[in-house]
């Protein structure tokens, strides 16, 4: 099979990315210096029993070096410690919380690179002339505004049109089903649209980037030697060409959504993963920030695997 | 067929680059770019005479909460009564300071780690790109609100976090450049003669690369400015000094939106906005300029354009 | 006999330069090429041959105007802008460039592109495209079953032959050849050039070889026109050129090529460069590095006959001897 070993190398490479992060984040939050960090036991208000119980669990009064084993194989456990918060598990809460922040960001991202692709191949098609200069600076327009301001900007003008906190509407107990989905739809448009708009300006450049750097390839006159139609050799050869450099800077910019996503949820107050980190800073809610922080980290490590894999299936060339 | 060149090479267009020249030459092809290098440097003067050119007192409220543009207050007061356009400019000096220095920190790093791995390369090369991607996984925002969390909100800890993660897309795009500058004929001359290392990369590779690192710099205090305004806005800003991002945050908690404060609101973002776009179209039009591989598209909406013709009397055919 | 096959008439080509003015790239160029015929347009780099190859086929880009008439059999396809040339491409007129470029598309099979040129000029569909693709293959002598490789697996000989292949799939009048051989290693040249010099006598192409390399021209064309700062300083069959050159360019040119002027004579290269297309030309382009510049020089010189089929731009072939 082509490139198995193609395959291999990127998923170790992954795998020990992982180590690398768990490793990190247990050198942050045990290691590092003032003791209210390092007691995961320390659960406020909690019960003799279940602050014994964490200590057993984490090995709190060992060795750091065997805590840090015991950490990986409670971590392989999928057991993160017990929030200081709500007394609930990490694990739960992130579960919950991830589930509320994938359908946004989803929204969000999908609305960016279909928009963006868009505007960008028309960007860079139109070179020279004012429509370009039109997107590229609407695009640069929005990928300079920060985050947290455009949502706070959108709240100004959709106040009274939209919601603009929460995903849901508390006070509708037990609504029917439609009434639910488009209480939800509604939520969720502005949190979207924000996270939509930034990475649209992003998505935009990366795309005309991509796209100019390709019309300026050699089989690009090629194919206009053989007397293709421009629009046929823009989809045929350019945007074909270009998903390459395209798959693997919007896996780049993943990272970036994770810390979007945080700014936006704060806003908003969506009940979110990135909510989750902002309030567990604000509580001190130790468990929590490095849990979150762990589950934001995998996901980067994971998109950057899947892109990568990605480029290895649209890129012939890589057989190594 | 035949190797030898048969015409002597063409002597190179006359004018060494030299950086200074290079970057002004290219700002003064590309207006943007111009006006963003411009609005740069006068906000920066700004910044430093704040002291002296604020309006107002920055601690002292001289009017009520919220109140709204005037003639006195051409930007309205904020949620304790202080003056927008005094805060405004303390707070761009703190974000500017912050974004320059934590640029400073991570083009420390990130231009010795592209340097030192492009010029040595092997093992050495392999290493440092290993620990680059592996810093370049870790999501940048979540890492500096956990250690800003953790050692709490000082302006000095801020700017070390973020310069921390900054450096990774220098040291790879400086690498890059290095490593094709040490191919070139006078650097393996100069080996060849016994140069040490200092002296051929002070000499010869670092001029070279110049260009290319204050494009990268300059990018780079874009997204330092934008990191800073995050972790403001999440409470993690230096209590004591005031920059754009605790401005927002301010209003943000003081519910300015809901009071109708618009005001408190959006010029600090605008302003934020600007600095990240000056810098933007700066850096990216000198990173342009750079680019080797530039050329003209072989396709776009606009095509060659006919000329009538030029008579010069018939030739002989 | 009747028209010629191709005809430039008056070609000149300018570019806009980043930051305001225009280089002017090829300065009137006159071509005649008849049926099955081969010209070889020699020059430096630079010197607008390759602008000249492209401008034929209109594939200039957008900052690029022009001016001129390109009559293919009597019609002028160069008046009607890139929509009007396209139909023409690749039916009429084809062309195979650098082996060094990236001219094939990376991601996709051989097989694909040669496909895609016989479907879209209707040469056939499906089973019917990839049977005659089999067919262009082993004329230019790949094994019809390599149609499933991507350009990155052949060597670079063997995707030359492809893209010759690809070039002659739609049966075309004229084939022009950009440095086909260039980057190629000396035993994959004489190969490509035998190919090109059988393919071109079975189907009666008529062929523009654009090319810095005399050798090369002296294995395939008869013909031959030497191009300096944008124009045509001198044309006619080789060996007229070869034994009286009409222009010291042609001159030094020929001197200066191993293989035509003998091992022992000593390699000469020209010094100096060609002059800036990007202002306008005092006198004749050459006289700096001319070693026969006299006084006539600094009126730009025109093409003259000086026999049947042989001109060129140069004052001393008017100069009365003394």
């Amino acid at each position: 099979m082509r490139g198995t070993d193609y395959v291999l190398k990127r998923v170790g490479f992954a795998i020990v990315t992982v180590f690398v992060a768990v490793t990190i984040n247990f050198v942050l939050f045990r290691l590092a210096p003032g003791t209210a960090v390092s007691n995961l036991s320390r659960v406020p208000h909690a019960t003799q029993q279940l602050r014994h119980a964490l200590e057993v669990q984490f090995g709190l009064d060992k060795s750091k070096w065997q805590q840090y084993v015991i950490y990986l194989k409670q971590l392989a456990h999928g057991n993160l410690g017990i929030s200081y918060e709500n007394e609930q598990p990490v694990s739960t809460n992130l579960r919950i919380a991830l589930i509320n922040t994938l359908p946004m960001v989803t929204l969000g991202t999908v609305f960016a690179i279909v928009f963006g692709t868009f505007t960008g191949v028309i960007a860079a098609w139109r070179r020279g002339t004012k429509t370009e200069g039109l997107t590229v600076s609407s695009a640069l327009g929005f990928y300079a505004m920060p985050t947290q301001w455009l949502g706070l900007m959108l709240i100004i003008i959709f106040a009274g049109v939209l919601p603009t906190g929460g995903m849901t509407n508390e006070f509708l107990l037990n609504p029917p089903f439609w009434t639910h989905v488009k209480d939800l739809a509604s939520h969720i448009l502005l949190p979207a649209l924000t996270l939509g708009l930034v990475l649209y300006g992003e998505y935009t450049l990366i795309v005309r980037s991509a796209m100019l750097e390709t019309l300026g390839e050699d089989y690009i006159l090629t194919a206009r030697a053989k007397g293709l139609k421009p629009r046929t050799i823009v989809r045929k050869h350019a945007l074909r060409n270009a998903m390459l450099p395209i798959t693997t800077l919007i896996a780049l910019s993943l990272g970036y959504i994770v810390a979007g996503a945080i700014l936006i949820e704060t806003v908003f107050s969506w009940p979110g993963i990135g909510r989750a980190v902002y309030e567990a800073v604000l509580q001190r809610d130790y468990p929590m920030l490095e849990g979150a922080f762990l589950v934001l980290t995998f996901s980067v490590i994971f998109f950057n695997l899947v892109a990568d894999l990605l480029y290895f299936k649209l890129d012939p060339r890589i057989t190594e | 067929m035949s190797e030898a060149s048969l015409f002597v090479e063409a002597p190179p267009e006359a004018g060494t680059k030299s950086s200074r020249g290079f970057l002004l030459r290219t700002l003064r092809h590309q207006p943007a770019a111009m006006a963003g290098a411009l609005f740069l440097v006068s906000m920066t003067v700004t910044a430093i005479l704040a002291p002296w050119i604020a309006p107002y007192p920055l601690h002292e409220q001289v009017g009520p909460v919220f109140g709204p543009p005037s003639w006195q207050h051409l930007l309205g007061l904020d949620d304790g009564g202080i003056d927008m356009v005094t805060l405004l400019i303390w707070g761009l000096r703190t974000s500017l300071v912050v974004g320059f220095a934590a640029t400073f920190v991570s083009m420390v790093i990130g231009g010795t780690v592209g340097v030192v791995a492009g010029y040595f390369g092997g093992g050495i090369d392999t290493v440092l790109m290993r620990i680059t991607d592996y810093f370049l996984v870790i999501p940048d925002v979540p890492l500096m609100i956990v250690v800003a969390a953790i050692w709490g909100p000082s302006l000095f800890h801020i700017i070390i976090v973020i310069g921390i993660l900054l450096w990774t897309s220098t040291a790879r795009v400086l690498r890059a450049q290095v490593k094709s500058v040490r191919e070139r004929v006078y650097v393996k001359r100069a080996r060849a003669l016994g140069a040490g290392h200092t002296r051929i990369v002070v000499r010869h590779v670092l001029p070279q690369v110049a260009p290319l690192l204050i494009a990268s710099t300059v990018l780079t205090i874009a997204v330092a400015i934008f990191d800073e305004t995050a972790l403001s806005f999440l409470g993690l800003g230096d209590p004591s000094n005031i920059s754009l991002g605790r401005i927002i945050e301010n209003a943000f908690e003081r519910a300015a939106i809901s009071t109708g404060a618009w005001w408190a609101i959006v010029p600090p973002g605008v302003l934020v906005a600007m600095l990240i776009l000056a810098c933007s179209l700066v850096g990216g039009s000198l990173e342009d300029a750079l680019n080797p591989r530039l050329r003209v598209a072989h396709l776009s909406a606009r095509t060659f354009r006919l000329r009538p013709l030029v008579g010069r009397g018939e030739d002989a055919l | 006999m009747s028209e010629p096959l191709l005809q430039v008439e008056d070609l000149q080509v300018w570019f806009d330069l980043e930051g305001g003015g225009e280089l002017h790239a090829v300065q009137g160029v006159n071509i005649s090429l008849e049926r099955g015929e081969r010209l070889g347009l020699v020059g430096e780099s630079g010197c607008g041959k390759t602008t000249t190859a492209l401008a034929i086929m209109g594939l200039l880009p957008p900052n690029a105007s022009v001016s001129g008439r390109v009559l293919l059999e009597g019609d002028d396809i160069l008046a009607g802008g890139e929509e009007a040339m396209r139909p023409h491409r690749w039916v009429d007129v084809a062309i195979v460039f650098q082996g060094a470029m990236n001219a094939l598309n990376p991601v996709r099979t051989i097989g694909h592109q040669i496909v895609e040129a016989l479907e879209l000029h209707n040469r056939g569909k499906g089973a019917t495209a990839r049977a005659r693709t089999g067919e262009l293959l082993e004329a230019v002598g790949i094994p019809a079953g390599r149609a499933a490789r991507y350009p990155h697996e052949l060597s670079g000989g063997m995707r030359q032959r492809a893209a010759i292949a690809m070039a002659l799939a739609c049966n075309p009048k004229v084939l022009i050849a950009d440095e086909p051989t260039t980057a190629l290693d000396v035993m994959v040249q004489a190969q490509i050039l035998e190919l090109l010099d059988g393919l071109c006598q079975d189907f009666g192409l008529a062929l523009i070889l654009v090319t810095h390399d005399l050798p090369v021209v002296a294995q395939l064309c008869n013909r031959c026109a030497v191009m300096y700062a944008g124009e045509i300083v001198e044309r006619g069959p080789l060996e007229a050129i070869y034994h009286t050159p009409g222009h010291p360019y042609s001159r030094m040119l020929f001197a200066a090529s191993p293989d035509l002027a003998g091992l022992d004579e000593p390699v000469l290269s020209i010094a100096g460069a060609p002059p800036r297309l990007d202002r306008p030309i005092d006198g004749c382009p050459f006289r700096p590095r001319c070693d026969s510049a006299f006084g006539a020089c600094a009126v730009r010189p025109r093409l003259e006959q000086l026999a049947e089929d042989h001109a060129a731009a140069c004052h001393l072939n008017s100069r009365v001897p003394a």
